[in-house]
């Protein structure tokens, strides 16, 4: 490897240098762990389900054909679309909300306070929480948000309300509400990253050059903190296009995702139907991200 | 890699477990091992002691109080898994090796039998067999009994032989489950916040309970309660509602998903628990439940009554299957563990619980005579009346909802059901959740 | 902008205590009622108080077994934690090679990020069932947990990589040091506190995974199964209590964490005097 290769590297995968034969055989054996443990649990895994969702099924086995009965199924159901409007709602809902809060705790985090220990110490303070096992941090909401509990009691005895509240228990709300709850660190964490990599010299000319903040945020930061926003985006959009866990939990079983769905399936031991189900999911969310990823080099702006 | 898992206590047998598992799989070699192995007596009580055998099935019965007195009392060690009811399914169908016990309810074993991951039971190595209630041989409690619709547990409770596939009418010798616990489920309601009389399980959907009222999300047992909701409100005349046309499923499906659209139910509910505290919490005041489930709601100080209903109740069984892979010392443990489960001290425990046990007449002997009274022949309890843990259910004088076993057994106007048009049911049903 | 703090800042820290409350008011419920008195429940209102369900968590339960998962648990974390950090170092080096195919693992990694985890828990599942392979935590668990820890891995050792000087390495190239001995004294000391994120999300990742555990932890619940087990199961505030004395073990080992990331950077602070 010649020195000035070396220099030129600027370790972003992406800038298309010619690589040399050694670089490609280190670079592979280097990566190769990678490449087999996500060959044998990402891509063999996908390649299974694709075959299976072919397969016929009896109530409790499944065994190789080649019958699109499943698809037709699936896609002739019109609860399959009612879901799917279901799954978008929530994915659109939630993925507003963790961004407009998730932004705004960044930025406070970034740019309001000014220590870097304050800063880290706020941050882990967001990070707790989500220490605590999913599970019980969802259910831990029924008490609170239930017919007789802490929030319709706060409610009652403030008098603002006669009658206890009956959709914060159990409903879409619930489902949101612990959406936004579980998932909206996802979005901090990328943007706060963008936002402290983000140079504060550009903060200060744009002001020196006569902005109003309102103009710094939308002309400055915005624009620059954009990468963190697009990766907090996705982890938001994937986690909650493929739960199912959330959704069956607050919506007291009532509510429908398509995540649920497959997992209703698997539960009923139809394979062939869930890895239908299942395909047709991974192509709406690989759609979504394509779209998503038009938008920003992942690549680049890491 | 078995001996690196779970806990220091029993990592000693899993260890030898690991070997003999090993052994066993090479087929050929440990049929001789095993066969010198029961040959001869004295190793053989020696051996068992280092046996462990896996048991899966839900938390109603998968209970760790039992592993610890058939450690005392046979010396070898039951590992217990609970999980959900499908979870449970799931495992018996599709991970033959990961249990030695499946305890598993009859309408499972209706599913899954056929993937032939289960062998059948010898009943002449019963000892108990001959006191087995009849529902379970004959399914007749009473000899005139009328057989209710449904999975009822002796239809799929016998095969043709050892290696069977096929379910047989009679007594065949060879048992699918060997039963162990079962019994009939009725609407639970809060009579507090009710206020009047229930009787007919039409009221569950009455628009009166709008958002108040909930049902189990298990396929098979809710399609039932569905079914008797639909009959009870004349709206469908099932020919057999323990085996709907797809016209029938259509219709009840129907009738449900309407009342969804319009608010009726509060809440789906999974698992016991889920009932317990949807009940307790005020959330629904009406809903399909179990017995023990309503106890428990009422052991908090919440009032809530089994509400025995006149067109009868809808019932269920489990009981205990054993791994196809099962064989030699570990096939002789698990007879063992079966006879003892029957000869009356998990019986006792279960009926304190508020189940009935196959065998009442031995668990007799591990029940005080006024819980013997309560539980099973609904007299009025002459003292407090205790579950297994100690708490105290009800005081003196109380009577037991429904009354006693001949009553509330009696009555039963359905099992949980697998049907011929089960895939089309499930469909259905997960279209209805989805709705 | 860092002139007086106007309103704009007590607006925005009103709102991100709001945020904080919102945050930890499921922990605090959790915590309040596993205070709950012997014959409570897990809704309110509360039903005296005690300690009584602390008590409970350290008996056996009526069903289940919490701390064989959760022994398993904490296994299965360290070696998730292992694995991803030497994993995500060579593929970190290795894409600074630019390899020929590199783009191809690059998305790999991001669509291993994007999979709904339903889908690998069903993949994997069937996978294993096709193969006749026994899915056990260690084996199909492990390797499905970590689909979803290495692109995080990854995705901190670009970021790290990307901001890395490669001078460093080319001195120590000039001084004649094998390409093993850059990576071994120069590369690895400096991405060093980077690894221990790496670490921690490791870990913790893979001790919180529920979905992608599902189907294939086989025959032994990891914590999060049994937690989910317990939902169906128990009535008590017992799950509340293992919730509180959860978060209470996450506290220590964040708390064990940052010693580590405050030790080696301290212990890099000397080195640089």
């Amino acid at each position: 490897m010649s020195s000035t290769t070396v220099k030129s590297s600027s370790a972003k995968p992406s800038s298309a240098k010619p690589s040399s034969a050694k670089n490609t055989l280190v670079g592979w054996l280097m990566a190769s762990p990678l490449v087999l443990i996500l060959g044998c649990f990402l891509l063999l895994p996908i390649i299974a389900i694709v075959a299976v969702s072919f397969w016929a099924s009896t109530e409790y086995s499944y065994f190789p054909a080649f019958i699109f009965e499943n698809y037709e199924f699936l896609l002739t159901s019109p609860v399959t679309l009612s879901v799917y409007i279901k799954t978008f709602m929530f994915t659109g809902i939630t993925w507003f909300l963790c961004l407009v809060i998730g932004f705004t705790v960044a930025y406070f985090l970034a740019f309001h306070v000014r220590t870097l220990p304050m800063q880290i110490g706020l941050f882990l303070l967001c990070t707790v929480p989500f220490w605590t096992s999913n599970i019980i941090r969802m259910i831990s909401w029924i008490p609170f948000l239930g017919r007789n509990g802490i929030a319709n009691n706060a409610l009652q005895d403030m008098g603002l309300i006669d009658e206890p509240l009956e959709w914060l228990l159990f409903s879409d709300f619930a489902v949101i509400l612990a959406f936004v709850h579980l998932f909206t660190l996802f979005m901090i964490v990328p943007i706060f990253n963008s936002m402290m990599r983000l140079d504060r010299s550009l903060i200060e000319a744009a002001v020196d050059a006569g902005a109003s903040s309102r103009q710094v945020l939308t002309n400055v930061i915005i624009p620059l903190t954009k990468p963190g926003i697009m990766i907090g985006s996705i982890f938001v959009v994937t986690l909650v296009m493929g739960d199912f866990i959330t959704v069956r939990f607050m919506s007291g079983g009532q509510s429908a995702s398509v995540g649920r769905v497959i997992s209703n399936e698997i539960a009923l031991l139809q394979y062939p139907a869930a890895s239908a189900s299942a395909v047709v999911l991974l192509l709406t969310v690989l759609i979504m991200i394509g779209i998503m990823l038009r938008f920003v080099d992942i690549r680049k702006e890491l | 890699m078995k001996s690196k898992t779970s806990n220091k206590a029993g990592s000693k047998y899993l260890n030898s477990k690991g070997t003999q598992r090993r052994t066993l799989m090479k087929g050929a070699a440990a049929t001789v091992a095993a066969g010198t192995i029961t040959g001869a007596p004295l190793i053989w009580a020696q051996n068992i002691k280092n046996v462990t055998l896996r048991q899966f099935g839900t938390g109603v019965s998968n209970l760790n109080d039992v592993a610890n007195k058939v450690k005392e009392d046979l010396g070898f060690t039951l590992e217990m898994t609970a999980l959900d009811s499908d979870s449970v399914t799931q495992r018996a169908a599709t991970q033959p090796k990961s249990f030695d016990i499946a305890d598993i309810e009859y309408w499972i074993c209706k599913k899954v039998w056929p993937a032939g991951n289960l062998q059948a039971m010898d009943t002449s190595k019963i000892d108990n067999y001959d006191n087995i209630v009849g529902i379970f041989r004959n399914g007749k409690l009473n000899p005139d009994s009328v057989i209710a619709q449904g999975t009822a547990p002796h239809s799929v409770g016998f095969v043709d032989g050892p290696e069977g596939k096929e379910f047989v009418d009679e007594e065949s010798g060879w048992m699918t489950l060997i039963p162990t616990i079962y019994n009939a489920d009725t609407l639970g309601i809060r009579p507090d916040l009710i206020g009047r009389e229930i009787s007919t399980w039409a009221e569950l959907l009455n628009p009166e309970f709008k958002g108040k009222a909930s049902i189990l999300d298990i396929s098979s047992i809710g399609i039932m309660d569905a079914a008797m909701v639909c009959e009870a409100m004349g709206e469908i005349s099932y020919g057999d509602k323990g085996n709907m046309t797809r016209e029938e499923i259509d219709k009840t499906m129907a009738i449900f998903t309407e009342a969804k659209k319009n608010g009726q139910f509060r809440a789906f509910w999974k698992s016991f628990d889920e009932s317990v505290n949807l009940m307790s919490s005020g959330e629904v005041v009406i809903q399909s439940m179990w017995s023990p489930a309503i106890t428990a709601v009422r052991s908090k100080g919440i009032p809530c009554v089994y509400q025995p209903l006149k067109e009868g109740y809808r019932s269920w069984g489990g009981g205990l299957g054993l791994s196809k892979n099962l064989s030699g010392l570990e096939l002789d443990a698990a007879y063992e563990y079966i006879n003892w489960y029957l000869s009356g001290w998990v019986g006792g425990y279960l009926m304190r619980q508020g189940y009935y046990s196959a065998v009442p007449s031995t668990s007799k002997d591990f029940m005080s005579e006024d819980e013997w009274g309560y539980w099973f022949e609904g007299k009025e309890s002459q003292g407090e009346i205790v579950n297994p843990q100690g708490v105290v259910l009800e005081k003196a004088g109380a009577v037991r909802d429904g009354g006693s076993f001949e009553e509330r057994m009696g009555r039963v106007a359905c099992w949980n059901a697998v049907m011929d048009e089960n895939q089309y049911m499930v469909r259905k049903w997960n279209e209805f959740i989805a709705a | 902008m860092h002139g007086r703090r106007g309103l704009s800042f007590y607006l925005l820290a009103f709102f991100f205590a709001l945020f904080v409350l919102f945050l930890y008011g499921p922990t605090i419920t959790i915590a309040i009622l596993s205070f709950q008195g012997p014959q409570g429940g897990l809704t309110f209102p509360m039903n005296g108080v005690s300690t009584h369900w602390f008590g409970e968590l350290f008996k056996q339960q009526a069903v289940g077994d919490i701390w064989g998962s959760f022994r398993r648990s904490f296994a299965l974390g360290l070696m998730v934690m292992v694995t991803t950090v030497v994993v995500s170092v060579m593929g970190g080096l290795a894409f600074r090679k630019h390899f020929r195919g590199s783009g191809f693992v690059f998305y790999l990694v991001i669509g291993s990020l994007i999979v709904p985890s339903i889908l690998i828990s069903l993949g994997v599942g069937i996978l294993f069932n096709q193969l006749d392979l026994d899915v056990h935590w260690s084996t199909s668990g492990f390797g499905s947990q970590l689909t979803w820890t290495l692109p995080f891995g990854l995705l901190i050792m670009f970021a790290v990589f990307n901001r890395f000087d490669s001078a460093y390495e080319e001195a120590a190239r000039d001084l004649g040091a094998s390409p093993w001995q850059t990576i071994r004294h120069v590369v690895l000391p400096i991405i060093g506190p980077s690894l221990i994120g790496v670490a921690l999300f490791g870990f913790t990742l893979s001790y919180d995974e529920f979905a992608r555990t599902l189907l294939t932890a086989g025959s032994y619940n990891t914590l999060p199964l049994e937690i989910f087990g317990m939902t169906t199961s128990v009535t008590t505030p017992v799950l509340f209590a293992l919730g509180t004395f959860t978060t209470a073990f996450s506290f220590i080992v964040i708390g064990l964490f940052a010693l580590l990331y405050w030790l080696s950077n301290k212990r890099r602070a000397i080195g640089k005097d």
